[in-house]
């Protein structure tokens, strides 16, 4: 019989990944083509165990040999019961699974058949497991352990009633008489437990039930399972106890999941983010390095979990919550992490280099994947651009952060519309991507997208002329500065943000439209930026107009403020620079922290600017204020 | 004569006997060879210069679709249900010699197996048989698989030509679902379309990637239709079209969905796949064109590179062509869409360079060009709006070649013509030359330009013959369909004129035993016998139906009936055709009686369309609703007939041991029969192993069977005339109507014995005015259900006979005594009621043995009323 297949696979299953798998293969069609020829035969008590027994091994192979639980496992385990009702004389065609069960247990109680129907209790399990039928399993163990006492033992401490009955189960033990199995069903049993501990786990985190899922993680990691799977469930646990307020020992239970499976990148992932949440930069940068690294090079052979065990762990517990928890990103994102976290920790240099290397691998060829969906950590790739011109400039290479404007400008030159007029009163259903938009001023709801990415490609490309603007202004070329500062602002011009009543709007979009605020504010840069650079040019009553019109945009802003201060001040306008100049020390308190709030909603090409030197703070001039405001008389 | 193009015929392929399908052939052309695939398992490589076959590649099932990559000089063909193969085109010089139909147009190339070259499942770099369609860029390759209700592209890494074992690196795969789940969970419907796969490039990345089918897209298309992200990534970009007419667009550097997509159940494809169109009928071509010329561009704008393409075009089978430009609007810049509708079914279609699309249809080839804005400039509307807008209708020019099933431009550039390579359905490959007609320019013929001349008019003969003959053969089968149709309407009409009297066409139905097989069968035999003018031709079929159970104690399983067809191949009148149909064994018992047969001529309409050269494809689409192959069509009843336990009698056949051909046989017989009625315990085991026989008898009066029986009771006693009716239709009865016989003894089907007896009585106690004369017919059995069955049967012949004819006599009963009658009927009553108490006791399940046994025994008293019928 199979017994020699039995040998020739314990055998052949220590050998290498993809010889096993054929190995089999191979078993797994001779199984099933013995157990045709045993179907074929009229069903009778004697020859059941071992039909029975070839059906288990046969359903061990073929779930081994697959990748997912498909639909002729359980079709199977259905064939063997009604075998089993067929040799009892019972018919049973139209029943469930789990009245088959009931019935097969209830009224054939013989002892030779009671080991190959535990056997086959145990492959039910793991199929119901996988198909997440956990009420099934229940049921099935308590026919199994005998339905006299259906209540067991209550079990204290809210331990889960499925584990424990798992536990409770006497799975028998496989002699070596009765005809061989390929793996025990002791084995699968404990497989099952795991996995069951495992995903009943997973569900409460999912449910944010996060003590239960603590809990019934810490059971499962006790479990029966590959190194890989134990990781995983390290994974969860530091997502759980990280939910729970326990960085620490998120950190522990990441630092054991790497342990044991180097190649689980994603505890690696979870770590950085653990550790952003920290604020602890240096290791959050380390981690994310390490896990570029990791993911540059080219994986190892996948090598073959457990040998022996056809069933396993990885088998049974795919639910898409691991899934998204196990994400391994991708180099491009780790890149791009590695250096916004830079370029906001202040250390440009690095940000710099990483940004480089980020662009070009988005210009590589297809093998680098770039993923653009929506949990991905890739912003829109022109703000990316944006981003690495806004880091390059602050490392003084103006050449190569004009060169990289450069390639946004160009690509938006076709997406921007020589006017764009948005009607605001239309935007407050369609704002944040709200799926349904009202069009209450009969504008087609497709055009709204439409305009709103209108919207971005006018907003991005005016944000590269402006660090075009800065970037040649580092450069010293005054005149060039200006083109570029007044391009942006002609781009700006475009936009028509109309409210309702058809008046133009400005503050009051920002709430409508977060691209209302950014819009704002470019102009602002822009113009604070054009009037510098008048000034050096000396043409200050043009300054002055600049400064006066970002003040208008933005009443509070401190650069234009001290700026206008300072030309109102080399124009000899004294009178008007006083006043202000007190202005803006009555409140200065406030508008520190407002900046600081404002900053952080802008997009981060966008926050870190070459802001000019506070003038307040600027001794002469503030010192030729207060002796102007003495001599006139206005000191307080 | 009118400019036609130049076709040239190369070769003569094999196809089917119906032609070449569409979909699947495909012809390719590269350096001088072209390569070809006929939507069979096999690959033909021609050479187009020596003018013969290099050779043929044997796949192990139909070749769906063909990729050349130039780069590697490799094949990659995809064979159903099996996976990607990849060739090395260097290996063909193995074949050197091969004989080719060349210039014999009618030689079908017979494919010698000395030059097939089998490929070995080595060369399947990419198993997988949930494929459908696949495309190649440079060394990666995009496959598409239909899977679990879901499209799944997946993209991977080719094995460098060196590389041992060839294995393709998986980079990345996406699963998206187009608006229809594709067939709940089987892939049926993908078995006639496939969908189309073809690669956009973004401008200025053509250099470093080479994609077979695949084309440049020029800006700002590319960044309109695709994105900013897109175009800022130079990603390429796949291009989808699927059977349920959506074309969707795939970022190639972005192949990768959010990890729980799986879970939000919203309709539509996932982030990364972008629908870009609904075509709604499948989609069997995408290409791109240059619709603007690059002489009128050099006023505002940079002209485009030489190759780019600026407009995207999709051609759905049933006609329906969408063509995506950049829009030149002034607020929000967009593509613009526009539909043309051409004359379907589309077959397959090319792309020029230029403007212009070729497209097949069953009749033609057409070419259509897109040109912009062409007349524009001297419209007074300025160039501002005409310039760069589609025009508004197509105008499509006719190639005059019929059938091509796969298109194809060569690419031989270096003469600067262009040509097609066509495949047509009867597998014959040409090349027609393309020249605009203000090209063609009259010439001096010169002996050498004659020669040529004639070359192509007799190659343009040979198309025209092709067609005259595609055209007939269509004048053909529309006959036939109609000749077909005038028979069926000929027999039609015969049968139902014929209503009142005998129709024309009859169909005898007769049961008897019979031994087939070393088991007694009982077999219907139906004899359909043909009297009308009009012979049944191919096409018309006999429906045989049995319907188990009319009778009304077994109401549940009154519908359970079976119908078996049989085609009648020819009947020309006063033809007879008789079919035989087993009923059953007699050892089985399974036999339900009495059983209703019944039959009726049926003449499938489809039967006549589906006979055609190009079947039902251009009227029908496949899911039409108007015909449904099993259901459509004329179906005329014949004949009715009930076939009851009298009929099913084995007369003469005594039971016991002695009769069973085999002992052990008789044996296990009897055990499987108590094996299962214990089994069945409760349906019928009721009575079934009852040791008396029981009885029942009926009491007819003698005159009316007299009078009913004139026809049986030529010179024979009554009681023998009785009988002889009773048997008239059993032909296992037939030595009974030359004796006297009162009393005869047979087997039920299922081997119990009945004795049937038939003696006069006379009835004293019912009519005062005397006894009357009566014919007492007595059932005796040891099984209770035969014996049902044989009075149930007697019940109704008796019925059937007696009832019409005395209601025709209208003769009165004589007088009878009415209080006896009255009391008869309050005993039955009374008996009635006890059974029904006895059955409800039953079904409560008490005492079942010995309520059981008072139940049968009411019932017998139920079943010897001291009534006569009169």
């Amino acid at each position: 019989m199979r017994v020699l297949g039995v040998q020739a696979w314990v055998a052949s299953s220590s050998g290498p990944g993809r010889a096993a798998k054929q190995a089999a293969l191979q078993h797994r069609r001779a199984f099933e083509k013995l157990l045709q020829k045993m179907q074929g035969l009229p069903a009778v008590l004697p020859t059941l165990p071992l039909e029975l027994t070839v059906l288990y091994n046969a359903l061990l192979f073929d779930l081994g040999s697959s990748d997912c639980i498909v639909e002729g496992e359980a079709e199977g385990i259905r064939q063997g019961l009604l075998r089993v009702l067929e040799a009892g004389g019972v018919s049973g065609p139209d029943l469930s699974t789990e009245e088959l069960w009931q019935k097969v247990l209830q009224e054939l109680p013989a002892e030779e058949l009671r080991a190959p129907l535990h056997r086959l209790g145990v492959l039910q399990g793991v199929l119901w497991l996988a198909a997440n039928r956990l009420g099934s399993i229940a049921g099935l163990l308590r026919f199994l352990s005998g339905a006299k006492d259906p209540v067991l033992s209550p079990c204290p401490g809210g331990e889960n009633e499925l584990l424990a009955l798992l536990r409770a189960w006497q799975v028998p033990a496989d002699e070596d008489t009765s005809p061989l199995v390929v793996q025990s069903a002791w084995d699968v049993r404990e497989v099952l437990w795991t996995a069951a501990a495992f995903l009943q786990g997973l569900q409460e985190l999912e449910a944010g039930n996060l003590p239960a899922a603590l809990s019934l993680l810490q059971v499962a990691a006790t479990g029966f399972c590959s190194k890989r799977v134990l990781a995983q469930i390290y994974i969860c646990l530091g997502c759980c106890t990280q939910q729970m307020g326990k960085p620490q020992t998120a950190l522990q239970h990441l630092k054991q999941a790497l342990q044991l499976d180097f190649q689980c990148l994603a505890a690696l992932s979870q770590a950085a983010m653990v550790y952003h949440q920290l604020g602890e930069t240096d290791a959050e940068l380390e981690a994310l390095a390490l896990l570029h690294e990791a993911l540059d090079s080219p994986p190892p052979e996948a090598g073959s979990a457990a040998p022996g065990s056809l069933v396993r762990t990885e088998l049974l517990v795919h639910p898409p919550a691991l899934a998204s928890l196990l994400r391994q990103p991708s180099p491009s994102e780790v890149k791009y992490l590695l250096a916004q976290r830079c370029f906001q920790a202040g250390r440009t240099a690095e940000a710099g280099e990483h940004y480089l290397d980020l662009l070009a691998v988005l210009q590589e060829g297809p093998r680098h994947q770039v993923p653009l969906h929506g949990q991905s950590a890739l912003p829109r790739i022109p703000e990316v651009f944006l981003e690495a011109a806004s880091a390059l400039e602050q490392l003084g290479r103006h050449r190569d952060a004009i060169a990289v404007c450069e390639e946004v400008v160009n690509r938006m030159g076709d997406l921007t519309p020589e006017t764009l007029r948005i009607d605001l009163s239309s935007w407050d259903g369609a704002e944040a991507g709200s799926p349904s938009p009202r069009p209450r001023s009969g504008l087609p709801r497709d055009i709204l997208p439409q305009k709103k990415e209108s919207l971005r490609c006018i907003l991005w490309r005016a944000a590269a002329y402006l660090h075009q603007g800065w970037a040649w202004a580092g450069l010293a070329d005054s005149k060039e500065a200006i083109t570029q500062f007044t391009r942006c602002l002609n781009d700006l011009l475009r936009v028509q943000l109309v409210s309702a009543d058809g008046l133009h709007v400005g503050e009051v979009a920002a709430g409508a439209l977060p691209e209302a605020a950014v819009l704002q504010r470019i102009r602002l840069l822009a113009l604070v930026g054009r009037g510098a650079q008048f000034l050096e040019l000396g043409r200050d009553r043009d300054a002055l107009m600049n400064f006066q019109y970002a003040l208008q945009v933005s009443p509070g802003d401190l650069a234009a403020a001290s700026h206008l201060l300072q030309t109102l001040w080399k124009l000899d306008r004294r009178q008007e620079a006083a006043v202000l100049w007190q202005k803006l020390q009555a409140d200065s308190g406030q508008t520190e922290g407002q900046q600081e709030d404002q900053g952080r909603s802008f997009p981060l090409y966008l926050t870190l600017c070459p802001q000019p030197a506070n003038l307040l703070l600027d001794g002469s001039l503030a010192r030729g204020l207060q002796d102007y405001l003495r001599s006139s008389g206005q000191e307080p | 004569m009118a400019a036609g193009p130049r076709v040239d015929y190369l070769a003569g392929f094999c196809c089917p006997v119906g032609g070449l399908a569409a979909g699947r052939p495909r012809v390719l052309c590269h350096d001088g060879r072209i390569y070809l695939s006929n939507g069979s398992a096999f690959v033909y490589v021609y050479d187009q210069e020596g003018r013969l076959l290099q050779a043929v590649y044997r796949f192990p099932d139909q070749v769906w679709h063909v990729e050349l990559l130039p780069l590697h000089r490799q094949l990659y063909i995809l064979c159903a249900k099996t996976g990607i193969y990849c060739l090395s085109l260097d290996q063909q010089s193995r074949v050197t010699e091969a004989p080719t139909g060349d210039g014999d147009g009618d030689s079908k190339e017979a494919d010698g197996p000395a030059n097939v070259l089998p490929v070995d499942a080595d060369a399947c770099i990419f198993p997988d048989a949930d494929l459908c369609a696949f495309t190649l860029l440079s060394n990666f390759i995009i496959t598409l698989a239909q899977a679990q209700g879901k499209w799944w592209m997946e993209l991977h890494e080719l094995p460098a030509p060196s590389q041992e074992p060839p294995a393709c690196r998986h980079i990345s795969k996406v699963g998206f679902s187009t608006g229809a789940p594709a067939g709940g969970d089987g892939d049926a419907p993908a078995s006639r379309f496939l969908p189309v796969l073809c690669c956009a490039l973004a401008p200025g990345s053509g250099d470093g990637l080479w994609c077979s089918g695949g084309f440049i897209l020029a800006e700002p298309l590319f960044s309109l239709l695709f994105g900013v992200d897109a175009a800022m990534l130079d990603s390429p970009m796949i291009l989808g079209g699927f059977p349920d007419g959506q074309l969707c667009s795939v970022p190639l550097k972005a192949l990768s969905a959010a990890a729980d997509a799986d879970t939000n159940a919203t309709a539509g494809p996932d982030p990364p796949v972008k629908v870009l169109h609904h075509l709604e009928e499948p989609v069997v071509f995408i290409g791109a064109l240059r619709t603007e010329r690059r002489e009128a561009d050099e006023a505002d704008d940079p002209p485009l590179p030489p190759g780019d393409a600026d407009c995207v075009v999709a051609v759905g089978h049933y006609g329906k062509l969408v063509a995506i430009k950049a829009g030149r609007r002034e607020e929000a810049p967009a593509p613009e869409l526009r539909e043309y509708y051409l004359r379907g079914p589309v077959l397959c279609a090319a792309c020029s360079s230029g403007s212009r699309m070729y497209y097949s249809t069953h009749s033609d080839i057409s070419a259509v060009d897109l040109e912009c804005g062409s007349n524009a400039s001297d419209s007074e509307d300025g160039d501002d709006t005409a310039a760069g807008v589609l025009p508004p209708v197509l105008a499509p020019a006719s190639l005059s070649i019929c059938s091509v099933v796969a298109l194809s431009l060569s690419s031989r550039a270096a003469e600067g013509e262009s040509e097609l390579l066509a495949l047509s359905a009867k597998g014959r490959l040409m090349t027609c030359d393309l020249c605009s007609p203000e090209e063609v320019h009259p010439v001096r013929l010169t002996p050498d330009k004659a020669g040529q001349r004639i070359k192509e008019l007799l190659s343009g003969i040979g198309n025209v013959s092709e067609r005259v003959s595609f055209l007939k053969k269509a004048v053909d089968h529309k006959n036939r369909a109609l000749t077909c149709l005038n028979q069926v309407l000929d027999v039609s009409a015969a049968l139902l004129s014929g209503q009142d009297g005998a129709k024309p066409i009859t169909c005898t139905i007769t049961a008897a035993w019979s031994r087939l097989l070393l088991r007694d069968t009982l077999s219907v035999s139906c004899m359909l016998e043909n009297s009308s003018d009009h012979s049944l031709e191919q096409g018309w079929t006999l429906c045989v139906q049995l319907l188990a159970g009319t009778c009304a104690l077994d109401e549940a399983t009154a519908d359970t009936g079976t119908t078996y067809t049989f085609p009648v191949e020819q009947l020309p009148p006063g033809g007879q055709r008789e079919v035989t149909l087993p009923l059953g064994t007699a050892e089985d018992a399974k036999l339900e009686l009495p059983l209703t047969v019944s039959c009726a001529l049926f003449y499938s309409l489809r039967e006549i369309l589906d006979s055609g050269p190009d079947s039902l494809d251009d009227l029908f689409p496949d899911d039409s609703p108007l015909l449904s192959p099993d259901r459509e069509g004329i179906c005329l009843p014949l004949s009715e007939c009930t076939i009851d336990m009298l009929q099913c009698l084995r007369v003469g056949e005594a039971a016991g041991p002695a009769s069973a051909p085999d002992p052990v046989e008789a044996f296990l017989e009897t055990a499987g029969v108590q094996a299962e009625s214990n089994g069945t315990s409760g349906s019928n085991g009721l009575g079934d192993e009852c040791l008396v026989p029981s009885a029942a008898s009926i009491k007819v009066s003698s005159e009316l069977l007299k009078s009913a029986l004139k026809d049986f009771s030529a010179g024979a006693a009554l009681s023998c005339a009785t009988l002889r009716w009773l048997l008239a239709e059993n032909t296992a009865a037939e030595a009974l109507s030359s004796q006297d016989v009162a009393e005869v003894r047979g087997l039920a089907p299922d081997g119990g014995e009945v004795q049937l007896l038939i003696r006069e009585v006379a009835m004293n106690d019912l009519c005062p005015a005397g006894p009357i004369q009566a014919v007492e017919i007595l059932i005796q059995s040891s099984s209770l259900a035969d014996l049902c069955g044989v009075h149930h049967a007697v019940i109704g012949r008796i019925q059937q006979a007696l009832v019409l004819e005395q209601a025709a006599q209208g003769s009165g009963p004589p007088d009878l005594r009415m209080q006896y009658l009255r009391q008869i009927q309050a005993n039955h009553e009374t008996l009635l009621k006890e059974a029904q108490a006895l059955r409800d006791r039953l079904c409560l399940g008490d005492e079942a043995s010995a309520t059981a046994e008072k139940l049968l025994s009411i019932y017998q008293q139920l079943r010897n009323p001291s009534l006569v019928l009169l």
